[in-house]
């Protein structure tokens, strides 16, 4: 069987290729969230006044929500393109090949997680506008940060294509689900204010935590961040995320169509 | 080298409807180095057993061994030994042919200089010269086939496995692929197993198979198979093709069969036809549209093979017939 790490290379070599073969779709996917981000934020920024921030302006509380919807969104639509493979036969060439399930999981996660990787970054320029300086520390923390939110979504967007027909019912189910969850993160409005039976929602979704792992180390360096336990709990939870959704995965790809028993 | 033993492949029945039955205690050997293409109607498990040999489908009950391997307990053993051509093609459009030339080779594990000699002896043959830097969607179907086998044969596969590889290819590029295909598989004994329709592609193979409603009908050389039919046979068209034949089996005894506007004697023995066919031309001149003494095809055994509603016990006496 061929290694693992050249396959996977290989396969999300291939995924960045096709991404940067496409003009339309890099301008899309920064400035449809960048649009987002300035319109809520200039919308929202008069009315902002939650209690304990009073010094925080709306377009800067929004700023890593806006950088965790890009990570989302670009990872997981990255990663249904696994519905396209499948239709243009590319994938079937790729299923009888010697090579290990994961790494097939892994090119598409990975290939996904730096398409999203650079559209955030680019938008990253924008932190020193808004007053925030990241030191050396933070700003490991906060890729770090970006990678795994970037593998634990798209290996959901994998997941949840894996077996369908249409990037159309993907797109349907992403609408009813994902943008619930992200909306319910905390990164469109405070988690203080709102109902107990909310809160407890907003503590069991994955995206919650991802967001505290991008939004703290725009205020924190890594020794505060480093013994504090709740970044500490979001960072595990994070990781967790991401090897559920990894090996949810591989085992979805392992498995193979049967026939049933024969009477 | 593909072994196949009592394979048996139900689908479950998908809303309402009932289980149905692909492929029914089929068993079939394919020796090392031979050349064999498994035909039959639309429906009859081809691509179901397509499936099942390249390891993307498990089926209800049977063995298959692939070089020596289980395919169902062993898969990964079974890929490193196989190439696979789909009949639509496994290449990335968007990519140019060396590209996804690389990723291919990325795949099997092959690196530098050995890539490079790999890649242009698998080019060699082709019509790809100079266009490596080509996106494959810039290409017409009979060069994106070409990338496509090419691509495979890089690996060097003990076992190839084609599904339909020549379906959208003009009779020239058709010619090609297949004379390249037969010069490749002689030259390295690779063993190949390829679905077809076509039969023009399957006069110089070494074995024909054919399948109807999931069940092996005959596996024997195109020799052999021709011989099954008779070494000649009587071809009429009329313009009343029953009424013809009626009158053929009550007044002149003879054993004949109709499909589509033809009625056809089979099974005449060389010499015979000729005399038959004046002796029907002298009889029914007014009914018929053309009388002709024709070799047997094997598009002719395999409409004799796969038309024929037959039960059990009858197919089984066809596979002792065709020595399987």
């Amino acid at each position: 069987m061929t290694g693992l790490v050249p396959v996977a290379a290989s396969l999300a070599k291939r995924e960045f290729t096709r991404f940067i073969r496409q003009p339309q779709r890099v301008v899309g996917t920064v400035a449809q969230p960048l649009l987002f981000w300035l319109f809520l934020g200039a919308g929202f920024g008069g009315s902002f006044r939650p209690a304990g921030m009073e010094n925080v302006t709306y377009l800067e509380y929004f700023y890593p929500g806006v950088m965790l919807m890009m990570m989302l969104f670009a990872s997981i639509f990255s990663s249904i393109t696994i519905i396209e493979d499948r239709d243009a036969g590319f994938l079937q060439g790729v299923l009888v090949a010697p090579v290990s399930r994961l790494a097939i999981v892994l090119g598409k996660v990975l290939g996904a997680t730096s398409i999203a990787m650079v559209q955030t970054l680019i938008f990253t320029i924008a932190s020193p506008f808004l007053g925030l300086h990241l030191g050396a520390g933070s700003l490991v923390l906060l890729l770090l940060g970006f990678v795994l939110t970037g593998i634990g979504f798209s290996a959901l967007g994998f997941l949840l294509a894996w077996g369908m027909k249409s990037t159309s019912a993907f797109h349907a189910v992403m609408m009813v689900f994902l943008m619930p969850l992200w909306m319910l993160s905390g990164a469109l409005f405070p988690l203080g204010n709102v109902p107990q039976a909310m809160k407890l929602v907003m503590l069991a979704n994955p995206v919650s935590h991802a967001l505290i792992i991008i939004r703290a180390p725009f205020y924190y360096g890594p020794s505060v961040l480093l013994g504090d336990i709740h970044y500490l709990t979001s960072l595990s939870v994070t990781i967790a995320w991401a090897l559920l959704c990894l090996g949810l995965s591989m085992a979805r790809v392992n498995k193979r169509e049967k026939g049933i028993a024969t009477a | 080298m593909i072994t196949i033993q009592n394979l048996t492949h139900i689908y479950p029945g998908a809303r309402k409807l009932p289980p149905r039955t692909a492929i029914a205690d089929l068993s079939l050997d394919v020796k090392d180095g031979e050349f064999t293409i498994l035909s039959g109607p639309n429906g009859s498990g081809k691509s179901t057993l397509f499936r099942i040999l390249c390891g993307l489908a498990l089926p209800s009950a049977g063995t298959v061994t692939v070089a020596g391997f289980d395919l169902f307990a062993q898969p990964a053993k079974v890929r490193e030994v196989m190439g696979v051509v789909f009949q639509s093609p496994a290449v990335d459009k968007h990519l140019s042919v060396g590209e996804n030339l690389k990723i291919h080779a990325d795949l099997y594990g092959l690196k530098g200089a050995d890539f490079v000699r790999r890649r242009d002896g698998a080019l060699s043959w082709t019509d790809l010269d100079g266009r490596l830097d080509h996106k494959v969607d810039t290409l017409s179907g009979g060069l994106a086939r070409q990338v496509e086998l090419a691509k495979v044969l890089m690996t060097d596969p003990k076992v190839l496995l084609l599904d339909e590889p020549t379906t959208g290819l003009d009779p020239m590029s058709r010619r090609n692929f297949l004379a390249a295909l037969h010069k490749l598989q002689k030259e390295r004994g690779m063993t190949v197993l390829m679905t077809s329709h076509v039969f023009s592609e399957a006069d110089d193979v070494d074995r024909v198979a054919i399948m109807r409603e999931g069940r092996l009908l005959a596996h024997d050389t195109p020799a052999a198979l021709k011989a099954m039919i008779g070494t000649e046979m009587v071809v009429i068209q009329s313009k009343d093709t029953e009424g013809l034949a009626a009158r053929l089996r009550t007044e002149m005894g003879l054993a004949v069969r109709c499909l589509g506007d033809e009625v056809r004697l089979e099974e005449t023995e060389n010499g015979d036809s000729l005399p038959l066919l004046e002796r029907i031309l002298e009889r029914y001149r007014p009914d018929i549209l053309s009388i002709s003494i024709k070799q047997p095809g094997l598009d002719d055994v395999f409409i004799h093979v796969t038309s024929k509603a037959v039960p059990d016990h009858a197919l089984a006496l066809d596979l002792k017939r065709t020595g399987t």
